[in-house]
């Protein structure tokens, strides 16, 4: 199966690697203690199936003890040890290797080896998703290929560009800047992986990328990020499109300590302005959602019936003119004791969905009577502002992963993500109480209430979620997708046999 | 009768250069006035129900992604590009003239530590200077991109220039003048600089549309002139991805760009076989 | 002759250091970081951010950095990719032949389409084909190539299906081809961006090739030929050619530039795997180290190429060899 992407992978190395096809094809080599299931329950013990843990025990509230399969092996032959599980832990938290995934195992104290197969892993404090931090952000490595090499020479080690695994598929070639070639493993402990081979086709080019896809050069894409471009997918024949939440969501956030958006009232009022369905309408069409909340339909604690602020022009009017802030005519710029109601919204060049929103977003904003000017920005610059509290508004983009827990890393006081110094007692007081709830059931709804305790506060207008499009020819069948990682589930997917030239 | 009247008489004769005169003068005539005529290049009167429409009454050349108007931006962006093109090239050529009369009228010493300079100079590979000055000087204004393109392209009308200084110094009139005692800047200014017009005229109108065409490509990769002012480059960049469903917002910029640099093109060709007497096609 | 050759390269390495420390100092200068973290990643924190700084000598001061990269490109060490986290050195021996398969292919294109078209129009000059390819190479010509490459990538791509889309290769079947099928594959994969690159090229040529040839054709030597009664081919061919040869070898080594700026855009196109996609995304990751080390190697094919075009000339006017 060939798979069309618009990005070459940087190394393939799960702790190192940060570019997404760099991690979805490491991802395919290196495997997890455990994984979560379709349902993406973080919490719970029955929203994981066993990998290289065939089982796994809580023998008290700060330790997991996983039973390793015996029957997993590095492609090389030689088994999976705890020992591999033990150095893995200490290259990830390594300052030296500098993971950006170090500051999510944090919560880990040690990982001690009881014995070959068995390994502990002890924790700092209790807290509902244990498993989740010791299962879902390392991917183990083999100790016996790497412990020669010095941490501070593991990313750029030739192993990075040939490495062994354990996983269904075996690395076969990487040609730079062209592909990537991937092997089954016929003898993988956990099945056989349904389709022969993978290739992964570099195409700077999106429009290109899409050209091969339709033209039967490649079978499938992660995602097609522009409209126009799914526009073409949708009115061909023979690729199909398949929607699945993606790991965004996208707001306009506001700088709290700017004393003019201090004001929560006025914040609301902003919010009520926008007419968020129809924002989302005219850029995505049909390939976005309205943002429920700082959440996606990823995650297990989104809901469709989050209380949201509700579109209501009149009501912001009216909370506008309460405030203070007077239109000398309809139409006219609000005033305050002469100054005006204005502000400057960053907005990144490098995504013209957020530049097409933010343009309708000013539109409506100035028929209430808020002046808002854009300022485009190129990323890294927007970056920089944005982390030095720079800003007065800022159209972001929030990537999350199944934890609930990523809630806190962008909205907690004191997280370099809460960039809008935003901080709120209640907020706190319902997410700690969540994160004590040791089940799904007893955290979901603290969690809804934090949601909407954060849309009641309107630290930033959450403008929407988009719909992550992939694209599969017809020859791919069986298709299932989890939203975390699209390719999580290829070992059951099938490739009906096709064009015999092909080779496949 | 003058050698100016002479290589009139044979442009006029020179029905595609003609041709491609009448057509510069009618796009100069487009950038200079056409904004007035036609609508707000920025404005986005409707960027929800008005987005890619095809062509109609009220939209002559359709609407982009963002609502705006194609036709008020594509003569719009005729000002920046044709100010660019125009602008770049005279710089450019000023600048090549200059040193390169410096260098043919001064002193061996002189000579040599400038073209030494343009050598130097002409390693420079262009575009990746260009490149990294555009990705990371975002707001550029238009002056400033003429400016850099200037900057990088001047030096193989220098050499040019030098060259014919050079041969043309050891003409008999220049001999005389000096015999009878007239200073070199004089000579420079008075005797050499007439026959140089000619080279520098025809570089200059060739120039021009390599010109536009390098702004194009800087802009086309999102570098330079950036949205929302329209560069017919950026409108392509805003096309391509709704090529397949409204191929107008690229159309309408890529057809104009053409036109317009086979314009300078056929005007350039034409004052090249007019003024350059060993040319007779 | 060797004289002025030694002398031109003692320019060109001159002109090479000049673009190495410009380059260097341009993009360090420059606001804006590399791209330590990655835009499709969740955010990476500051601390992380830092340490990879510190890691990369990022945080030392201009000069110290400048130094020790010029102590190390002294001894051949071209720095590592942040992005790629790998040898610099290897992602341009990766990278470069392909762009140089890619330039030599548009170059032949260029001259031997260009060449033709002019001899055919000095031959034909004025008639009805004149017109017509005069006008085919000034449409050509005045022609943006990245409108080019996606009208030929419209038309043969996707319209009629004769031409693979993009790449260089099938990565499907590659490597599966005996060494014949492997040629064949990267040759029909060449096909369009060579077109592409080498077309608007082409055009010029012809158009040069044209007047030039005309230009000698008016010559006495010539006109002596046809008095003697010899065929005009001939004429055309044997003595009208030779002297066009000096003036191409000047153009193709003055169109290196060219070369170089247009694969950044084909490359890009129809994802050829070559350097000009390399610096091109590095300057966008400001990844220094490759852009410094790109901008080195585009400097010295400039140089050769102003060299032989400065050769060329030589050879044509000895006078120039006196460099006066």
């Amino acid at each position: 199966m060939v798979i069309a992407t618009t990005g070459d992978a940087d190394v393939l190395l799960p702790p190192v690697t940060t570019v997404t096809t760099g991690i979805n094809v490491s991802d395919l080599i290196f495997c997890r203690l455990a994984e979560l299931k379709a349902g993406l329950n973080t919490v719970d013990d029955s929203g994981y199936r066993p990998v290289l843990a065939r089982s796994w025990t809580h023998p008290d509230s700060l330790t997991i003890v996983f039973h390793l399969d015996p029957r997993a092996r590095w492609q090389d032959g030689v088994p999976v040890r705890a020992a591999d599980v033990v150095y893995t832990f200490g290259v990830y938290r390594d300052t030296v290797v500098n993971s950006p995934l170090a500051p999510f195992l944090e919560p880990i104290g040690t990982v001690t080896a009881l014995d070959t197969l068995t390994v502990a892993f002890h924790f700092t404090h209790w807290y509902p998703e244990q498993l989740y931090d010791a299962t879902y952000q390392m991917r183990i490595l083999p100790r016996h290929l790497l412990d020669t090499i010095p941490d501070a020479r593991l990313a750029s080690a030739p192993f990075g560009r040939a490495p062994v695994g354990d996983g269904p598929y075996r690395f076969v070639r990487w040609e730079a800047g062209s592909a990537i070639t991937l092997a089954a493993d016929s003898g993988w402990f956990l099945g056989r992986p349904g389709i022969g081979r993978l290739v992964w086709r570099v195409t700077p080019d999106l429009a290109t990328a899409v050209s091969e896809l339709l033209g039967g050069e490649a079978d499938a894409m992660e995602v097609i990020p522009a409209p126009g471009q799914l526009a073409r997918v949708e009115a061909s024949r023979g690729v199909r499109l398949v929607a699945y939440p993606s790991p965004f969501y996208a707001g306009i956030v506001f700088n709290q300590r700017r004393p003019l958006l201090a004001s929560r009232d006025l914040r609301r009022a902003l919010a009520m302005g926008l007419d968020r369905a129809t924002i989302v309408r005219s850029v995505f069409g049909r390939y976005a959602d309205v943002a429920v909340g700082a959440t996606s339909p990823m995650q297990w604690i989104y809901s469709d019936s989050i209380r949201q602020l509700p579109y209501d022009t009149a009501a912001a009017a009216r909370a506008l003119d309460r405030m203070g802030w007077r239109a000398a005519a309809p139409g006219a710029v609000r005033r305050r004791n002469g100054a005006p109601l204005r502000f400057t919204l960053l907005v990144p060049t490098s995504s013209q969905v957020r530049q097409r929103a933010a343009v309708i977003a000013q539109d409506e904003w100035r028929r209430l009577g808020v002046d808002v000017r854009i300022e485009p920005l190129e990323f890294t610059v927007m970056e920089r502002r944005t982390a030095r509290g720079d800003f007065d508004a800022a159209f972001e983009s929030r990537t999350i992963d199944p934890s609930p827990a990523s809630l806190l890393q962008w909205w907690s006081p004191g997280s370099a993500g809460n960039i809008g110094a935003y901080d709120d007692p209640a907020f706190q007081t319902l997410t700690a109480a969540a994160m004590r709830q040791p089940t799904r059931a007893g955290a979901a709804p603290l969690w809804r209430r934090a949601l909407e305790q954060l849309n009641a506060d309107a630290p930033a207008v959450f403008l929407f979620s988009p719909r992550n499009e992939a694209a599969f020819s017809d020859r791919v069948d069986d298709v299932t997708i989890r939203p975390d990682s699209w390719l999580a589930t290829v070992t059951t997917w099938r490739l009906r046999p096709g064009d015999a030239a092909r080779g496949r | 009768m003058s050698p100016w009247r002479v290589a009139g008489r044979r442009f006029v004769r020179n029905r595609a250069a003609v041709a491609g005169a009448a057509l510069v003068a009618l796009l100069v005539l487009v950038a200079a006035v056409g904004p007035l005529c036609t609508g707000d290049p920025l404005a986005q009167p409707d960027p929800v129900r008005l987005q890619d429409r095809p062509p109609s009454g009220a939209h002559w050349l359709g609407t982009d992604p963002y609502s705006r108007d194609v036709l008020s931006r594509t003569v719009s962006a005729a000002r920046v590009s044709l100010g660019i093109g125009v602008g770049a090239a005279l710089l450019a050529v000023t600048l090549g003239t200059a040193v390169g009369l410096a260098a043919g009228v001064a002193g061996r010493r002189t000579d040599q530590l400038l073209m030494r300079g343009v050598d130097v100079a002409m390693a420079l590979p262009r575009i990746f200077f260009l490149l990294a000055v555009f990705a990371v000087w975002e707001q550029a204004p238009p002056v400033a991109v003429a400016l850099l393109i200037a900057l990088t392209g001047w030096f193989q009308t220098s050499r040019i220039v030098r060259a014919e200084v050079l041969s043309l110094r050891e003409a008999d009139f220049v001999a005389a003048a000096r015999a009878l005692g007239v200073p070199e800047g004089r000579i420079a200014r008075r005797h050499l600089l007439p026959h140089l017009a000619g080279p520098i005229i025809v570089s200059a109108s060739l120039d021009v549309g390599n010109i536009i065409l390098l702004e194009a490509g800087l802009s086309y990769l999102g570098l330079g002139i950036r949205p929302p002012t329209p560069t017919w480059g950026n409108m392509i960049m805003d096309g391509k991805d709704v090529l397949f469903s409204a191929p107008w917002v690229a159309l309408a910029p890529g057809l104009a760009l053409i036109l317009t640099v086979v314009a300078f093109n056929l005007a350039g060709d034409g004052l090249r076989d007019a003024l350059d007497p060993k040319a007779r096609a | 002759m060797l004289g002025y050759v030694a002398r031109r390269l003692g320019f060109a390495v001159v002109s090479i250091a000049a673009v190495v420390v410009l380059t260097f100092l341009l993009v360090h200068l420059a606001p804006g970081e590399p791209m330590l973290g990655s835009a499709d990643r969740r955010m990476v924190s500051p601390e992380v951010l830092a340490r990879q700084r510190a890691l990369f000598g990022l945080d030392r001061p201009l000069p110290v950095q400048f130094v020790r990269y010029a102590a190390n490109l002294a001894r051949g060490e071209l720095g590592e990719s942040f992005v790629l986290h790998r040898p610099v050195a290897a992602v341009i021996r990766e990278a470069l032949p392909n762009t140089l398969l890619l330039g030599a292919a548009a170059l032949l294109l260029a001259v031997g389409l260009g060449l033709a078209v002019g001899v055919l129009q000095a031959a034909r000059r004025h008639s009805l084909t004149d017109t017509l390819l005069g006008g085919a190479t000034l449409a050509l010509y005045s022609m943006p190539v990245f409108w080019l490459g996606l009208l030929l990538l419209l038309v043969f791509g996707e319209g009629l299906h004769w031409l693979p889309i993009g790449g260089m290769t099938d990565p499907a079947v590659h490597d599966l081809l005996p060494p014949l099928g492997r040629a064949l594959d990267v040759a029909r994969h060449l096909v369009l961006p060579a077109a592409t690159l080498g077309l608007v090229q082409a055009a010029a040529f012809a158009r040069f090739q044209r007047s030039a040839l005309l230009e000698s054709l008016g010559a006495e030597f010539v006109r002596a030929a046809r008095a003697r009664g010899l065929p005009e081919r001939r004429v055309l061919l044997r003595h009208a050619l030779r002297t066009a040869l000096a003036p191409t070898l000047t153009l193709t080594g003055l169109s290196v530039p060219y070369f170089l700026a247009g694969s950044v855009l084909v490359e890009s196109i129809f994802g050829w795997p070559g350097l000009g996609r390399v610096a091109y995304d590095a300057i966008f990751a400001r990844d220094y180290n490759v852009i410094v080390a790109t901008a080195l190697i585009a400097g010295v094919l400039v140089a050769l190429g102003n060299l032989l075009a400065d050769v060329a000339v030589a050879l044509a006017d000895p006078r120039v060899r006196l460099d006066r």
